[in-house]
C-alpha cells in the first residue's frame, strides 16, 4: 500500500485519484492499470482520459470508494484508483 | 422471430421480460440478478424473447457476461431488444453503439423515464432517435407504461433499420473499412472493431492481411487501440448526450442522504449487524416458535383423525403406521415451520430488492479483501440464507477466479431456510427463552467460520495475489409490492414442492427402515430395526460431540445429505416410533433424544450447519466449480471442519455445564 499524503489536493495540481477527499472533482488524466482486463474494464465503465469524477462516499473501513463517474455511481478499490492519473479540478 | 433482450446490469431487463412474456422471473436491485439466459415467449405472439445477463459492453469481464456476449455473436437473432437505463445514458449508450455494430435491427426502450425525471433529466426522443438512427420507445417496466405499444411495434416490424453511422475519425473508420473488406462475417463491423482492439477471443478471425491494418492503425496512433476506441466511442456518446439531454447537476438525492445514514463511518457495520440479527430473530425466534408451536398442533389434530379414520375403515396396522408414523409425523415436521420460513423469504427479498445489498458489499469489501473474498462474495452469502443453489450460481459475478471459487465453498456455510428448522427446533427446546439469541449466535458463528477458513484456504490452498472490486452502486427503490409477493411464493412453492416429493419419499424410506427388521419382521422394537442397525455403524463419528452413542441422532444427521430438514422429519419419525405419544412430535421427550443437553443440542446443530450441504448444493458446487475432484474438495473441506467445530462445541460447552 502506498503512503497516503494527508494534506488537501488544491486546483490544478496532478495526482493520483486515491488521494482525493470526499467531495472533490478531478479530471481523469491517465490510467497507469497493469492488468489489461482490468483497464479494459475501468473504460468500459466510462473512465476514459477527460472524463470528470467525483468522490462521492468512502467507506467505513476508508477503502473502497464509491465515485460519480458519467451521472453514475460506481465502487473501487483504493489500490486500483492509485493507477488513475488526475487533475484536480475542486 | 427470435429477440434478445439485453441491456447494462440492473436496468431492469427481467423486469420488462416479465412483463413481456407474463411470467415470474426472479428480479433485484443488485447488479447481476439474472446470471443464465431466460427464454419466454411473448404474450399474444408467438415471438421468442431470451432475456441474457446484464453487461457493460460486449468485451466481458465475468461468466456471466461472456453468456451474452457468446449468444449475441453466434446465434442467430431477428431484433435485439436494447433496455436504456435513462438516468445514466452514457454508460447505457456505450453499450448501444457496440450493439449497433452487430448490423442486427434494434429497437431502443429507454426504462426508468419516471425516475429521470424526477432526478432532473431530461431526454430528448426525437433527438435521440435522429442521431443512433433507430427506434426508440420510451417505457417504465415497474409501472407499465407503454409497454403495449412496444409489442405492437414489435409486431408490426415498424422499427427502422438501423444503419451505420460514423463513430470513430477518420484513419480509424478507414480502417474498420477495409477490415470488413477482407473478413466475411454476419458481423463484420462489429468484428472488424473486436480486431483492431485485439480482443482475445477473435484473435482466431484475424488473417494475414487484417493483422497488417491493424498493425499499421497502431503505428498511427501511437497508443494502445483499446484505449483509442473506448475514447472515440465516449467522445461521440458525449456529442449525442450534449444535443438530446440536459441534466440538473450536483443534487443531493434521496439516495445519498439515506446512504449518510447507512454508510456512516460509525454506524454503517452495526446497523449491519442489527438488520442480520434482526432477520435470524423474528424467524427463528420467538415469533417462528409461536407459529411453529400452533401448526404444530393442528398437524397432530390432523395425525389423530387420520388414524382413527384409517382404523375406522378397517385398515391394517402396518399400513395406519405407513400413513400416520411416517408419512404425516415426517412431512408434517416439516410443513410447520412454514409460516417462519415465510417470515424469512419476505425478509431476504426485501433486503434484495431495496438496494441496500450492494451497499452492505461495499462496506465489508475492506474485511472481506483481508482474508482473501471480495465484497461481492456478500451477495451469495446473503442469497445463501433463503437457499444454497441459487446463492452458488450468483457468485457468477465475482470476476476474480480465487476468489469466486472460495465464495462457492462457503456459501453453503449460512444456515439456508431448510437448515432453519433444525435450529429453531433445538434453540427453541433448549434455549426457551433466548432461543432468537441463539439462533441469530449462529449466523454470526458461520460468518466467523467462514472468515476463519477463508484465511485457512488463503493460507494453503490459494496464494495471495492482488485483485479488484467494480460494483456499481444502484438506487435505492421502494420494494415493489408484486416482486415480493411473486418471489416469497415461488419460495414457499419450492419448499411445499420438495416437502410432497423429496421428504415425503424419504419419509416412507425411514418408516419402512424403523419398522422392519434385517429378517423383515413387522412390529419389533426400534432398537432392532435396520435403522438402528446402520445407525449404530455410525454413532461413533458423532459421539464426541454428544457425549454419547446415539443411532437415531447419527441416521438423521446422514440424511441431511438428502434435505437439511429431512434431518427434523427424520428425528420426528424415530421419536414418534419409539414412544407412543399422540400430543404433538415431542422429538426430546423420546427415549432416543432424551439425551440432548445444550451443549449437545448447540454442537449438533453445528455439525449440520458446516457439514456437507444437500445433494442439490453438491451438484451446483460441482457445476461452477468446474470439476469433481474441487467439489469433493469442498465437501470433505466443509464435513472435516463441521466435525472439529462440533466436537470443540460440545466438549467446552460440557465443560461449562459440569462446572454450572
Amino acid at each position: 500500500m502506498t503512503k497516503i499524503k494527508s494534506a488537501r489536493y488544491h486546483k490544478g495540481e496532478q495526482t493520483k485519484l486515491s488521494n482525493l477527499k470526499k467531495g472533490q472533482k478531478a479530471k481523469v488524466v491517465f490510467l497507469n492499470t497493469e492488468d489489461k482486463a482490468l483497464r479494459r474494464r475501468l473504460l468500459d465503465m466510462g473512465i476514459t482520459e477527460g472524463v470528470q469524477i467525483k468522490i462521492k462516499k468512502i467507506a467505513p473501513l476508508g477503502d473502497p470508494i464509491d465515485i460519480e463517474v458519467r451521472g453514475y455511481e460506481l465502487c473501487l478499490r483504493k489500490f486500483d484508483m492509485s493507477m488513475i492519473d488526475v487533475e484536480v479540478i475542486s | 422471430m427470435r429477440i434478445a433482450l439485453i441491456g447494462n446490469q440492473n436496468s431492469g431487463k427481467t423486469t420488462l421480460f416479465n412483463l413481456l412474456t407474463g411470467t415470474n422471473q426472479k428480479v433485484g436491485n443488485w447488479p447481476g440478478v439474472t446470471i443464465e439466459r431466460k427464454l419466454g415467449v411473448i404474450r399474444g405472439t408467438d415471438f421468442e424473447i431470451i432475456d441474457l445477463p446484464g453487461v457493460y459492453s460486449l468485451s466481458p469481464y465475468s461468466i456471466e457476461e461472456e453468456i451474452s456476449r457468446k449468444f449475441l455473436f453466434e446465434e442467430p437473432i431477428d431484433l435485439i431488444l436494447n433496455i436504456v437505463d435513462s438516468t445514466s445514458m452514457e454508460r447505457s449508450l456505450y453499450l448501444t453503439t457496440q450493439l449497433l455494430e452487430l448490423g442486427i435491427p434494434m429497437i431502443v426502450t429507454l426504462n426508468m423515464m419516471d425516475i429521470a425525471d424526477k432526478r432532473g433529466i431530461h431526454i430528448d426522443l426525437k433527438t435521440l432517435e435522429k442521431r443512433l438512427d433507430t427506434t426508440i420507445i420510451s417505457i417504465s417496466a415497474l409501472k407499465k407504461t407503454n409497454v403495449f405499444n412496444l409489442i405492437q411495434y414489435i409486431k408490426m416490424g415498424d422499427y427502422r433499420q438501423n444503419y451505420y453511422h460514423h463513430i470513430y475519425d477518420h484513419e480509424l473508420e478507414d480502417g474498420i473499412a477495409s477490415i470488413k473488406e477482407a473478413t466475411s462475417s454476419l458481423h463484420s463491423q462489429f468484428l472488424a472493431v473486436k480486431l483492431i482492439e485485439e480482443d482475445p477471443t477473435f484473435t482466431k478471425y484475424h488473417t494475414k492481411e487484417t493483422k497488417k491494418i491493424v498493425d499499421d492503425l497502431g503505428k498511427g496512433y501511437m497508443r494502445d487501440m483499446e484505449q483509442v476506441i473506448a475514447d472515440e466511442r465516449y467522445r461521440y456518446i458525449e456529442n449525442i448526450r450534449d444535443e438530446a439531454v440536459t441534466a440538473k447537476k450536483d443534487q443531493t438525492t434521496w439516495t445519498d442522504r439515506i446512504d449518510n445514514v447507512l454508510l456512516n463511518r460509525f454506524f454503517a457495520i452495526p446497523i449491519f449487524m442489527v438488520v442480520m440479527f434482526g432477520i435470524y430473530y423474528l424467524a427463528a425466534g420467538p415469533i417462528g416458535g409461536y407459529t411453529v408451536g400452533i401448526v404444530g398442533k393442528y398437524m397432530a389434530l390432523f395425525s389423530d383423525w387420520t388414524r382413527n379414520l384409517l382404523v375406522g375403515f378397517g385398515a391394517s396396522p402396518w399400513s395406519v403406521s405407513l400413513v400416520v408414523d411416517g408419512m404425516i409425523a415426517g412431512v408434517g415436521a416439516i410443513l410447520s415451520f412454514l409460516p417462519q420460513l415465510i417470515i424469512l423469504f419476505l425478509l431476504i427479498s426485501l433486503l434484495e430488492t431495496t438496494g441496500y445489498m450492494s451497499r452492505v458489499a461495499f462496506f465489508l469489501d475492506r474485511i472481506f479483501q483481508k482474508v482473501g473474498l471480495s465484497g461481492k462474495s456478500l451477495i451469495p452469502f446473503i442469497i445463501g440464507s433463503g437457499c444454497s443453489v441459487p446463492a452458488i450460481m450468483s457468485a457468477r459475478t465475482i470476476n476474480d477466479e480465487t476468489e469466486r471459487r472460495m465464495t462457492i465453498m462457503l456459501t453453503p456455510f449460512i444456515p439456508c431456510s431448510a437448515k432453519l428448522p433444525i435450529i429453531t427446533l433445538f434453540a427453541g427446546y433448549f434455549f426457551k427463552e433466548n432461543s432468537g439469541l441463539i439462533s441469530a449466535s449462529l449466523y454470526f458463528f458461520a460468518i466467523g467460520v467462514i472468515f476463519l477458513s477463508a484465511l485457512i484456504m488463503k493460507k494453503f490452498w490459494f496464494k495471495g495475489k492482488h485483485s479488484s472490486f467494480i460494483l456499481e452502486l444502484p438506487e435505492y427503490k421502494l420494494p415493489s409490492f408484486r416482486f415480493v409477493t411473486y418471489d416469497v411464493f415461488d419460495k414457499v412453492k419450492a419448499f411445499i414442492k420438495q416437502a410432497g416429493s423429496i421428504i415425503l419419499l424419504a419419509s416412507i424410506v425411514v418408516w419402512f427402515l424403523i419398522s422392519f427388521s434385517w429378517t423383515l419382521q413387522y412390529g419389533i422394537n426400534p432398537n432392532q430395526s435396520i435403522l438402528a442397525s446402520l445407525g449404530k455403524v455410525l454413532a461413533w463419528i458423532f459421539y464426541p460431540m454428544l457425549g454419547t452413542s446415539s443411532w437415531g441422532a447419527a441416521v438423521s444427521a446422514v440424511q441431511g445429505l438428502v434435505a437439511k430438514e429431512q434431518i427434523i422429519a427424520s428425528m420426528a419419525i424415530i421419536s414418534g416410533y419409539s414412544d407412543t405419544t399422540t400430543e404433538g412430535v415431542l422429538i426430546f421427550g423420546s427415549s432416543v433424544f432424551s439425551f440432548f443437553t445444550p451443549a449437545s443440542a448447540y454442537a449438533f446443530m453445528v455439525f449440520n450447519l458446516f457439514s456437507a450441504p444437500c445433494v442439490a448444493a453438491i451438484a451446483a458446487m460441482n457445476k461452477e466449480l468446474g470439476t469433481t475432484r474441487k467439489m469433493w474438495q469442498a465437501v470433505l473441506f466443509q464435513t472435516g471442519l463441521a466435525w472439529i467445530l462440533a466436537v470443540l462445541v460440545y466438549q467446552i460447552g460440557h465443560l461449562i455445564e459440569v462446572i454450572l
